[in-house]
């Protein structure tokens, strides 16, 4: 931190402190310690008013456990709904040109890709007797001298998703022996339209969540800060910024998103346990494991993170109104 | 470094609490704001602290311009002035050493630094005994002088001081007094509000009479004999 020199008009004052700069912390040790003990300070303050503290700490956790319910309930729903990827096809058409050995060598081929779960090769006169069979029409087959049907190979994909359904379909029209692709894509679109919504859900939730804490914590500071008036008065009358006057009031914002964000994960836990206990009968006798997973630890960090950021976000953007509304 | 070119503070409630002032303090002057009570001295400080802004003429203090500042100005200003406020403005939940450390926790000094120039500050009003107090245990005079420790701390370029005599006996203020010389010969420039008529004759300043709001003289201190 090299020293700035301020527009003083007398540079032969030594012992006057012209520029404030000299002797202040440079040291990250310094800085540390000194926010240490303003997040000590700000602790303290938030245990005084316990009542009040833990109110607020309640709502910071339940407002974060819905859209991290919601979340958990949409993975869970994809791996529940994974289980349905049979019906998730792609039919290669093969050019009426590509023999019986050729179209089988195709399909082997195609098992060897790691995008590919299982492919099966359906000839031109398997097709005919599938078609005839399924439609009652054998005897109007058999009039027929030539097979109109081409050779097809069946796939399912190992990624279910529509997207990348999409995308190995294009791939696989590049092939040469390839005419045709058809995404049987029924329940790829069911899938990707329930996990749209409940997507959409998890947005729009997480928008009112996220202006609902904002409120909780603007208010929660707002009466802070008028509980301190006069100690931000003096800060700012002897030259404190607002943001110095905020800082202990960021460190309350972020303490309770930690908080709150902590609670929330606990309570899913909770709230899963009680869930996978009452699914476990109900599983039993469909013969299913499915089990409701939670949140895995990157979540539960996701989760506590988030509400750091919007409680330390809220009470920045909180605090610094209010305390520039404070004048002498 | 302060001056007061035709500056006019009239309050919302069309109180005119200064009118047409104009006058000039600069390095290592030392002048009195005198008058009697309601004469505008308080208004005057203020103005100079930023506290309010004049409603006509111009007002420059340390290179600012007081008439128009920002909000980060303000506070970077009011980091180069020593305030000793006529109510104190103590903070009554920290000691005596945190009050007075509290500018130069402001300005980010260093602890070990901060230690020192708080317990010399402490030293020249003498306090440093008292250093763990809080205020509320502390008389009306030790108060005032835990305000001028504080103001002084930081070494700052102006010090505008409030009635900064007037909870304490003669013996004291003339203490106070000396602890201002001394800002006075390192080239502070220094503007003490009083009532306090001995004292001031007693010394021998310069001396800014205010009547009504009006500057009613404005007395250069006696050249030394
Ligand atoms: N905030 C205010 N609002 C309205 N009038 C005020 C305010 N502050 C001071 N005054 C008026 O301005 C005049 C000067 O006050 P002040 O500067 O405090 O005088 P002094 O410090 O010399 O006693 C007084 O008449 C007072 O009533
Ligand atoms: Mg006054």
């Amino acid at each position: 931190m090299s020293a700035t020199k301020r527009n003083n008009d007398n540079p032969n004052q030594p012992r006057v402190n012209r520029n404030t700069r000299a002797g202040q912390s440079g040291s990250f040790g310094d800085l540390f310690k000194l926010h240490r003990r303003i997040a000590k300070v700000s602790a303290i303050r938030l245990l005084q008013t316990p009542a009040s503290s833990l109110v607020t700490l309640f709502v910071f956790a339940v407002a974060l456990l819905l859209p991290a319910l919601l979340l958990s309930l949409n993975s869970n729903l994809a791996s529940l709904l994974a289980g349905f990827q049979d019906s998730a096809q792609i039919t290669l058409y093969l050019q009426d040109s590509v023999s019986e050995a050729e179209g089988q060598e195709v399909s082997d081929d195609l098992l060897t890709r790691n995008d590919i779960e299982g492919a099966y090769y359906v000839s031109p006169s398997q097709a005919l007797d599938e078609f005839g069979a399924s439609n009652g029409l054998e005897d109007l087959l058999i009039e027929m001298t030539a097979n109109p049907l081409p050779g097809a190979i069946v796939l399912t994909p190992l990624d279910v998703s529509s997207s990348a359904a999409d995308e190995l379909a294009r791939q696989l029209q590049e092939l040469s022996q390839v005419d045709v692709v058809r995404v049987d894509s029924l329940w790829l679109q069911r899938l990707a339209a329930i996990s749209n919504l409940v997507n959409a859900i998890g947005s729009v939730l997480a928008v009112i969540v996220i202006f609902g804490l904002f409120l909780v914590v603007g208010n929660t500071i707002k009466l802070a800060i008028e509980n301190r008036k006069a100690e931000i008065l003096v800060i700012k009358l002897i030259g404190g910024s607002d943001m110095y006057a905020a800082r202990p009031f960021l460190y309350t914002g972020l303490l309770y998103g930690l908080g709150g964000g902590i609670l929330a994960t606990l309570l899913q836990g909770i709230v899963l346990a009680t869930f996978n206990s009452n699914l476990e009968v109900l599983m039993r006798l469909y013969e299913s494991d499915f089990q409701l997973r939670g949140f895995g630890l990157m979540s539960s960090q996701l989760i506590i993170v988030a509400g750091a950021v919007i409680g330390w976000t809220a009470a920045l953007l909180a605090s610094l109104r209010h305390i520039r509304a404070i004048n002498p | 470094m302060i001056k007061f070119d035709n500056v006019s503070k009239r309050y919302a409630d069309g109180q005119e609490a200064l009118s047409n002032i104009s006058f000039e303090v600069s390095h290592g002057e030392f002048a009195f704001i005198t008058g009697h009570s309601g004469a505008g001295k308080s208004t005057l400080l203020k103005l100079i602290l930023a506290m309010e802004t004049p409603s006509s003429g111009q007002l420059i203090a340390n290179g600012v311009n007081l008439n128009r500042v920002s909000t980060t100005q303000i506070a970077r200003h009011r980091r180069q002035i020593g305030t000793v406020f006529q109510d104190h403005q103590l903070l009554h939940d920290r000691t005596v050493y945190d009050n007075v450390a509290l500018p130069l926790e402001i300005c980010g000094y260093q602890p070990n630094d901060a230690a020192r120039r708080v317990r010399a500050a402490l030293d020249k009003v003498g306090l440093l005994n008292k250093e763990k107090s809080f205020p509320e245990a502390l008389s009306g005079g030790e108060q005032q002088r835990v305000g001028i420790a504080r103001a002084v701390v930081n070494r700052p370029s102006i010090i505008l001081a409030d009635e900064p005599t007037g909870n304490l006996d003669p013996g004291l203020s003339a203490e106070v007094i000396r602890v201002f010389q001394q800002f006075q010969s390192v080239g502070v420039c220094l503007l003490v509000a009083s009532h306090d008529a001995a004292l001031i004759e007693r010394l021998n300043c310069r001396k800014i009479v205010l009547e009504g709001g009006k500057l009613r003289a404005d007395q250069k201190p006696r050249p030394k004999a």
